[in-house]
């Protein structure tokens, strides 16, 4: 065994090493939970056949409030709380099929629910003391009360470090007292419960500031403002929220004072697993449309379905949600094993997820054309609804430097270690000798994946050798650059963007040998077919951002962008 | 009152267009077919449970409901989910489809009314795969109970039940005394058809079936679910039915477009032979 040098299959692999025994077996819910999960999802989609119109939603800004209540009623509301706190206990993998259903009818509705249970009340969950647990989480898991994450304000989305809302302890020392506001709140017009994050330190020029997250009762004084309009989504409540000298007991920190701003990334690292299977859900009723329409709509004497374009969108869209489900749930897996580090894993799939939804969204609607249009059909308001998972809970490219710089920051400090013991060989030799070897390893060889089924070997070649490019990058960037690398932004987006492939592709091909052992390779046609369009795309993807690594043409893309900033607008016109 | 519910799980009855027929002829195959319970046998459920609350929420529960299905261990699922539903109990009677038919389904049911002394036993009025239609009236028949079949409404009343049927340009309604055999229609799940004597006439149910809330499935786990032998409720387990073969019926002919009125009558005339 070699030495386990991450907690994280992704970190691991931006070293060059394949941890696979973290992915293999591609993991699978237990029989019971799969029972209950099935029965679930028969009685959402039972509710939401009986009470859910989405265009009505749509039309009417609102969420009807007996759909709500019987959202709450169904037990909704308390997926992942435990059922000591009357909640029904969910896996995080079952929760993620759960949310897969909702997004799937209705994106207004899995978003109110996300944002109530996926980040709202998910530090009590996660950080929060068990007197907490106890006071919030029964109210929260009957959907009594509702929650929300409070945490972007005016001058602080991207950068939420920079929020200015106040926390100032009381002098004698039994509560803070909030001043400031928020925006762009999910679930603030109507909310109970708010995970606020405030600054617990003097605003200090070039000084970190303190962030301390906090549980705060509607009761105690939150005004929201009245509903935003919104491009999609708009069955959501989306307001700004109001402090003014709020006062909030010290038991209702939730974590450390000053330790605020890791309790929202855990928060969100842990969120953003729904939004990847919200968006799967999405894109499976559009897949749905999308092969009924190409069999029903005929051009130039045959079902549009049988031009070769048709089938191409087709066939892509269906490979990147397989890649897309595969990724997501190997990483639901892997938290229900307790793996503890998914957060650049839980990244991709948001990304990932966010931008198949997109593609998928687009191409149905092109396919649709015409009617896809029209707003007396669902397509257009799938489009519109789709397209805010690019931006909350990080944006893309928030998340992409994430990604990449949170991969690198191993190697980085590998790289500092090494050198540090080049300088004294001798009480630095352990570590020199294992990083040699696996340099060794990466530079000579590449690191192998040998749990796949022989079946892949192709696509087991095309991950081996790639990984192999990324951290050879990865290495010689680092040793060029430095920390200089935290500000290159186009370097991080090719890693960020192989290290998806990457991970997309160690998941597809994990699922696929799992189901030729189940099935053989006849009963897993399917898998392995998509397993092989996917490579395929993948490959090409990663094959151009490798020639990129050699040559680019970075700096005159932005020095073309600096000079349009002074020219102040497009520069030409024809007249 | 408690009421015995016998379940058949079927397959999707939606996608039955996808039903094959083996060359050899021995048997209708299902496979890639999802697995279901009976529609039919769902609304007597929900009848049956209707029968058993008040109406009212939070709903208070005024007797018992059984259910019973014959099949293999995966049936177990289609139990369970009616436990979730509301059900108290479950039996799952350990055998196979190919190994009964309506006569002995009836005789194994009457072994457990015999153990069960339920009140009344409520029933699909058919199961979708065979469509035999016939389980309700051998059971009643073979435990000289009063019956009463396709229900569309059911009204308790003390120690009789009055059920109405659907008819030609009509509506019969039947007082059975209990105990009885009631097997229901679709109809059954409509808003104002059940009541129970706990139930006020002015309380409109949701329509159609109900469906399980979350923490009502987790918490059917916890409901008893035993498993019988066949063998154990009847001597006799030998089908009285035999299937000699299976055959697709023969696809239709395609139609033919007449020139006008004259030419149709031409037509059924001397071709339909129908005029
Ligand atoms: C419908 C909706 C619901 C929301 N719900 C919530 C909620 O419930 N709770 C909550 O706290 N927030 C919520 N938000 C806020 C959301 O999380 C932010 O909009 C998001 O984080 C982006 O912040 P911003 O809009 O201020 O964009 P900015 O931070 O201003 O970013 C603008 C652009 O610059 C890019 N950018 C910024 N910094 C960098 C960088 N370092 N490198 C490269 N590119 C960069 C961004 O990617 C983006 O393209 C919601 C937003 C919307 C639209």
């Amino acid at each position: 065994m070699p030495p386990v040098i991450e907690q994280s299959f992704m970190k691991a692999l931006f070293h060059g090493v394949i941890s696979e025994d973290m992915i293999f077996p591609f993991p699978e819910m237990p029989a019971e939970d799969r029972e209950n999960v099935s029965m679930i999802l028969d009685s959402v989609r039972k509710f939401c056949a009986a009470s859910v119109d989405s265009a009505k939603i749509d039309r009417e800004h609102e969420i009807p409030a007996e759909v709500l209540e019987g959202l709450k009623g169904l037990g909704l509301f308390g997926l992942q709380i435990p059922t000591d706190f009357d909640g029904i206990g969910l896996s995080s993998t079952a929760y993620a099929r759960v949310m897969q259903e909702v997004a799937s009818v209705d994106t207004s509705i899995a978003v109110t629910l996300g944002a109530h249970q996926s980040i709202g009340l998910k530090a009590i969950l996660l950080f929060g003391t068990p007197e907490q647990k106890r006071k919030y989480l029964p109210k929260l898991a009957t959907g009594e009360h509702v929650a929300a994450f409070a945490l972007t304000e005016p001058a602080a989305g991207s950068d939420a470090a920079a929020i200015k809302t106040r926390a100032e302890l009381s002098p004698d020392g039994t509560h803070y007292v909030i001043n400031g506001s928020k925006i762009w709140i999910t679930n603030g017009g109507f909310a109970d419960v708010f995970t606020v994050f405030a600054r617990t330190s003097s605003v200090e020029e070039g000084q970190k500031p303190k962030i301390t997250a906090f549980i705060v009762e509607r009761e105690w004084g939150v005004k929201s403002g009245p509903s935003e309009h919104k491009l999609g989504i708009r069955g959501t409540s989306t307001t700004e929220l109001f402090f003014d000298d709020v006062k909030v007991p010290v038991e209702n920190v939730i974590g450390e004072v000053g330790k605020g701003f890791k309790v929202a990334m855990e928060v969100l690292n842990n969120g953003r697993l729904g939004l990847a299977s919200g968006s799967l859900g999405l894109a499976r009723t559009l897949m749905k449309l999308a092969i009924e329409r190409v069999q029903e709509r005929r051009a130039f004497g045959r079902s549009i379905g049988e031009f070769g374009l048709i089938k191409d969108k087709i066939a892509r869209m269906l490979a990147q949600m397989f890649a897309l489900e595969s990724m997501t749930y190997l990483t639901t897996g892997m938290i229900d094993q307790k793996v503890a580090d998914y957060s650049v894993e839980s990244a991709i799939c948001k990304v990932m997820g966010s931008e198949v939804v997109w593609e998928v969204v687009n191409e149905t609607l092109q396919i649709a054309a015409g009617i896809g249009y029209m707003s007396d059909y669902p397509y257009e308001r799938m489009l519109r609804d789709a397209r805010i998972n690019l931006i909350f809970e990080g944006t893309n490219e928030i998340l992409r430097a994430f990604i990449a710089l949170t991969g690198l920051q191993g190697p980085g400090k590998a790289l500092v270690e090494v050198s540090k013991a080049l300088r004294e060989p001798i009480k630095g030799f352990g570590l020199l000798s294992d990083f040699a070897v696996r340099r060794a390893k990466t530079v000579l060889g590449r690191e192998r994946m040998s749990r796949a089924h022989p079946l892949l070997s192709h696509e087991v070649v095309i991950f081996e050798d790639m990984t192999g490019e990324l951290a050879n990058y990865v290495d010689s960037t680092l040793r060029k650059h430095g920390r200089r690398i935290a500000e290159m932004q186009f370097a991080q987006r090719r890693v960020a963007e192989m290290a998806m492939d990457l991970y997309a592709l160690a998941a597809c091909i994990s699922r696929t040998t799992r189901a030729i052992e189940r099935r053989g390779e006849e009963g897993a046609k399917r898998e392995i077919d998509l397993t092989r369009v996917f490579g395929g795309l993948a490959h090409r993807r990663m094959a151009t951002i490798v020639s990129e690594f050699a040559r680019n043409d970075d700096e005159l893309r932005k020095s073309v962008a600096s000079r349009a900033y002074t020219d102040g607008a497009y520069p030409f016109d024809i007249l | 009152m408690k009421i015995l519910v016998p379940l058949k799980r079927v397959a999707d009855p939606d996608n039955a267009n996808k039903v094959k027929i083996p060359a050899s002829g021995e048997k209708i195959d299902t496979t890639g077919l999802e697995p279901k319970p009976n529609p039919f046998d769902e609304y007597a459920l929900e009848a049956a449970l209707r029968l058993t609350e008040n109406g009212q929420t939070p709903k208070v529960r005024a007797g018992e409901v059984i259910v019973v299905t014959f099949g293999p261990k995966e049936c177990d699922t289609t139990l369970r989910a009616a436990l979730a539903t509301g059900a108290d109990r479950a039996i799952r009677v350990d055998t196979t489809d190919d190994k009964l038919d309506g006569d002995l389904v009836a005789r194994a049911l009457k072994a457990i009314v015999d153990r069960e002394k339920p009140d009344v036993v409520v029933m699909g009025k058919q199961a979708v795969d065979g469509d035999s239609n016939q389980v309700a009236q051998l059971l009643a028949e073979y435990l000289d109970w009063p019956q009463a079949t396709f229900a569309a409404t059911v009204h308790e009343e003390d120690g009789a039940l009055l059920v109405g049927r659907e008819v030609d340009g009509g509506v019969i309604t039947l007082r059975v005394k209990l105990p009885a055999v009631v097997s229901v229609d679709l109809r059954i799940v409509a808003p104002t058809s059940v009541y129970s004597t706990k139930t006020a006439r002015t309380f409109k149910y949701n329509d159609g079936v109900r469906f399980a809330a979350l923490p009502a499935i987790m918490a059917a786990k916890k409901k008893p679910l035993v498993e019988l032998k066949l063998a154990d409720l009847t001597a006799d387990v030998a089908p009285k039915i035999v299937y000699n073969a299976f055959q697709a019926p023969p696809a239709r002919k395609a139609g033919i477009k007449v020139k006008d009125v004259a030419d149709l009558v031409l037509h059924l005339k001397d071709e339909a032979k129908v005029l």
